[in-house]
């Protein structure tokens, strides 16, 4: 059995609209008409246990919408899951001991308190025992470098400091199932690196199973070997990252640096002007004729050095988005 | 049964810890624990001047001595100080968490989401003046009202106003459930406190009807009316059965909302 089943999960939120101005809004006091949005719409997929799933789509897509649905913080209005064998909205004390969320722009830590407090709260409340607890905190605090920072007030702490506290908080209980809602969100790019080299490193050793969302492409690059995309509320994509552009890659990307100026027209014949930058050019050509285009760039063109690249990842993500396409 | 005592004991020793954190935190800010003190001498002192004005009058109020008054007055003031320390902090909260989305985090805690959520925050900055002032006003009352202290009547005044707290909780929790609909609730806790300072001066000096409805149909006088009435042998076989029942059945009502409540829980975004 999937550690996570997801079978045509669906959640709608009503909400109301309000036109601009105090006038609108005496009609609102007495009159609102409920209008109804699908968050999230037939979302199906299995995850299984050690594997890590990036979760990726744009803003409002329903990612943590499912992410709330699969960690029982709200109950769907259509569809099933269960997360290790648990529904999760039934809200089990047995399920919630064996899972954990962490979500970038919520805290748990008591704000005025030094971390360790926090945590020893959690000890209580998760009931682990404390050799448990001291060896975790001792491991964790090594592992993401924070030891000497227990002992500080919360409110004292950097962004990037307080976050690592929060999956030390969140992870005290060996959780089996951990959801992570942008972990990364707002952090620079070293204290991002190092989160997503100690998840790396935590799936690795405890064979935790992992679902992220982020916006930030790298967490997802290093961390997911398979992402599922979820746009307007349904999943337009469940596979290996690698291998979405080939669903629309028919194209490469060349860059180029001239010794002298070529006209537009020159470069045309061999593909898509994508920018000009002096001598530096960077053009998109049909995979297919990539290797004639080229050979043929190299001979009549004054090419003094060359790239041949992939379409960005991004690129292809970003055309996911747009056209909604699914593949099984 | 070892299961329930199992249970107690983890609950008790996580209340210790939301008691021992808050303490942590108020002392961080000092100056705030101060001037929190002395708000508080000001509102007791603002209370006390009901009593002050049955003593300058000097009359009996419908059989009640001015040191009878101060038996109210004084088991009022404790659970002034009781609610502001213990409840009202986590109640107004409450909205706030609904509001924010905060309460995303507490779902997910193998605990009781109303325990923690309820009972996270103590402020002892309300208590301290409020239990103190109100315990001298109850023992001058006691003492001048010529009541005995023994155990019946120690364990009579204790235990009613033990009842009160849980009615007080239940019943003051009820309205801020409603958050889980209206999202903000502020309308509704100017009314609840209103109801509460119904109980500054006693139950008897209204009329019939409101002591009735104040009794059985919201029962605000129940908070702290019942303690200084069972030691002036004021309560009826049926005031003190219902004394009894009515912070249970309002316990029981207040949960039976909340798991009802929290299925309209939507979150907010993220």
């Amino acid at each position: 059995m999937s550690i996570i089943e997801v079978q045509n999960l669906s959640k709608q939120f009503s909400y109301y609209k309000k036109e601009v101005g105090l006038k609108s809004s005496i009609k609102n006091l007495f009159h609102r008409e409920a209008l109804y949005k699908q968050a999230v719409k037939d979302v199906s997929f299995t995850v299984e246990q050690g594997e890590i799933v990036g979760f990726l789509g744009p803003n409002g897509a329903g990612k943590t919408t499912t992410l709330k649905m699969l960690s029982g913080i709200i109950y769907p209005t259509g569809g099933n899951a269960t997360v290790l064998g648990y529904k999760p909205w039934e809200r089990k004390k047995a399920f919630k001991q064996q899972f954990s969320i962490v979500m970038g722009q919520k805290n748990q830590l008591w704000w005025d308190l030094p971390a360790n407090e926090s945590l020893n709260l959690n000890r209580c409340i998760y009931e682990v025992s404390d050799q448990d607890f001291k060896m975790t905190v001792e491991e964790l605090s090594e592992l993401l470098d924070v030891k000497e920072l227990l002992k500080i007030q919360v409110r004292r702490l950097s962004l990037g400091e307080r976050m690592k506290m929060e999956l030390i908080a969140a992870l005290l209980h060996k959780p089996k199932v951990i959801f992570l809602d942008e972990p990364t969100i707002g952090l620079d790019l070293l204290s991002q690196k190092k989160i997503r080299e100690f998840f790396k490193y935590y799936n690795q050793q405890n064979k935790v199973t992992i679902v992220l969302t982020s916006h930030y492409m790298n967490d997802i690059v290093d961390l997911c070997k398979r992402t599922i995309i979820i746009n307007e509320g349904a999943v337009v994509y469940d596979g290996e990252l690698a291998k979405i552009n080939a669903m629309f890659d028919a194209t490469k990307i060349v860059k180029v640096t001239l010794s002298q100026t070529v006209s537009d027209a020159d470069l045309l014949q061999y593909g898509v002007i994508k920018n000009v930058d002096g001598l530096e050019v960077t053009l998109e050509i049909e995979k297919e004729q990539a290797k004639h285009n080229i050979k043929s760039m190299l001979d009549h063109l004054p090419i003094l050095d060359f790239t041949l690249e992939d379409t960005p990842i991004e690129e292809g993500i970003a055309a996911i988005y747009q056209h909604g396409r699914k593949q099984a | 049964m070892s299961q329930l005592w199992k249970g107690t004991k983890r609950y008790a020793l996580i209340y210790s810890l939301f008691f021992k954190n808050s303490l942590i935190a108020l002392m961080e800010y000092r100056i705030n624990f101060i001037f929190g003190v002395m708000v508080e001498l000001g509102f007791i002192v603002i209370k006390l001047s009901y009593v002050y004005v049955v003593f300058r009058v000097g009359e009996n109020i419908n059989g009640l001595t001015p040191y009878n008054v101060m038996l109210f007055v004084g088991t009022f003031i404790i659970m002034s100080g009781i609610y502001s320390a213990l409840l009202f902090f986590n109640f107004v909260n409450l909205p706030e968490l609904i509001r924010t989305g905060d309460l995303d985090t507490y779902i997910t805690k193998p605990i009781s989401l109303q325990f923690i959520t309820t009972m996270k925050s103590i402020d002892i900055s309300f208590a301290v003046p409020n239990i103190i002032g109100g315990i001298i006003v109850v023992v001058i009352g006691w003492n001048q009202s010529g009541i005995p202290v023994n155990l019946s009547n120690l364990a009579g005044y204790i235990g009613y106003l033990i009842l009160g707290v849980i009615l007080t909780y239940s019943l003051f929790l009820l309205p801020q459930l409603l958050a889980f609909w209206t999202v903000k609730t502020n309308g509704i806790n100017d009314i609840s406190n209103a109801l509460f300072d119904f109980n500054q001066m006693p139950m008897t000096i209204y009329n019939k009807l409101v002591q009735r409805a104040g009794t059985f149909l919201i029962p605000v006088f129940l908070l702290t009316n019942y303690s200084p009435l069972f030691l002036l042998n004021g309560l009826s076989k049926l005031q003190m059965v219902w004394g009894i029942a009515a912070p249970f059945i309002f316990l029981i009502l207040v949960r039976l909302l909340w798991k009802y409540a929290l299925k309209q829980y939507t979150s907010a975004s993220s």
